[in-house]
């Protein structure tokens, strides 16, 4: 395996994962790591750290918040 | 009221548990979290003529809410400044590319899979604050980098490498957490062995 393309792919990982690269370097990173066992395993970390990541949202907003907010979108409706 | 109004509020106000878990992200505590969201709300009903109907209503508020929080909060907060963030030497970026040997990358891959919900929220809100936020913004709320630039206020380029920062001390703290969690099951095995 080229050196070179290892390389190329590794530091564009993040961009892979996050969607961010034009359809032919997608294709072509694609086919690297299909081809490297050791670049597909640093894809797959850095795609469960970013799964981890995601999972940790769903926060919801308190009611007491909700309704602070309504009000004070009231005290804008009347002032206009 | 017109109907175009109606829209912004309906639509504004959709996006309030977004707004919410991210204020909690930057704040780092409850009530003051909420309090930067009602500050938000109150800003951005009070500029909506300054929204153009069509574009992103969703990261013109967070946009709204970082300016928010930079200029409210964070100056109460004993945070490391951004400039702080900022100033961390570009080890990451400079340094060519490598993967791990793939025994040390399956190591690790099982390592992350015990890790739990509260621990990789804890790892992520000890991260320096831009980090944790271009994180937060990219694999939480599901921003493009064009879109953090935006809220963010900064080049898509200096997105990147907060993203590549963070996540590698992400990828840090997890790991010292996955160690020390498979030390305590070994005590904990240990221990079980020596009291049968």
């Amino acid at each position: 395996m080229a050196g070179g393309d290892c390389s190329e792919a590794l530091d564009r990982l993040f961009e892979y994962i996050d969607d961010e690269l034009p359809q032919e370097e997608v294709q072509k990173i694609g086919a690297h790591l299909k081809s490297c066992p050791p670049c597909e395993a640093e894809h797959q970390i850095k795609e469960k750290i970013k799964a981890l990541t995601s999972r940790t949202g769903g926060d919801k907003a308190p009611e007491d918040l909700r309704a602070r907010v309504l009000a004070s979108l009231r005290a804008v409706r009347e002032d206009a | 009221m017109s109907e175009t109004a109606l829209d912004f509020e309906v639509e504004a106000l959709s996006y309030m548990d977004q707004l919410y878990g991210a204020a909690l992200r930057m704040t780092r505590n409850g009530a003051d979290a909420e309090d930067l969201v009602q500050e938000t709300y109150a800003k951005a009903f009070a500029a909506q003529d300054k929204f153009t109907p069509g574009t992103n209503l969703k990261a013109w508020l967070y946009r709204i809410q970082t300016n928010a929080f930079i200029n409210t909060y964070r100056k109460k907060q004993r945070e490391p400044k951004r400039s702080d963030a900022e100033q961390v030497e570009d080890w990451q970026l400079a340094a060519a590319a490598e993967h791990t040997s793939s025994g040390l990358a399956s190591a690790e891959q099982e390592a992350l899979d015990g890790l739990g919900d509260d621990e990789v929220k804890q790892a992520l809100n000890d991260l320096p604050e831009d980090f944790r936020m271009a994180v937060y913004l990219s694999d939480v709320e599901g921003f493009a980098y064009k879109e953090i630039a935006e809220i963010m206020d900064t080049p898509v380029g200096t997105v990147m490498s907060r993203l590549h920062r963070g996540r590698k001390l992400l990828r840090e703290k997890l790991s010292e957490y996955a160690a020390e969690r498979g030390f305590r099951d070994k005590r904990a095995a240990s221990k079980t062995v020596k009291e049968v």
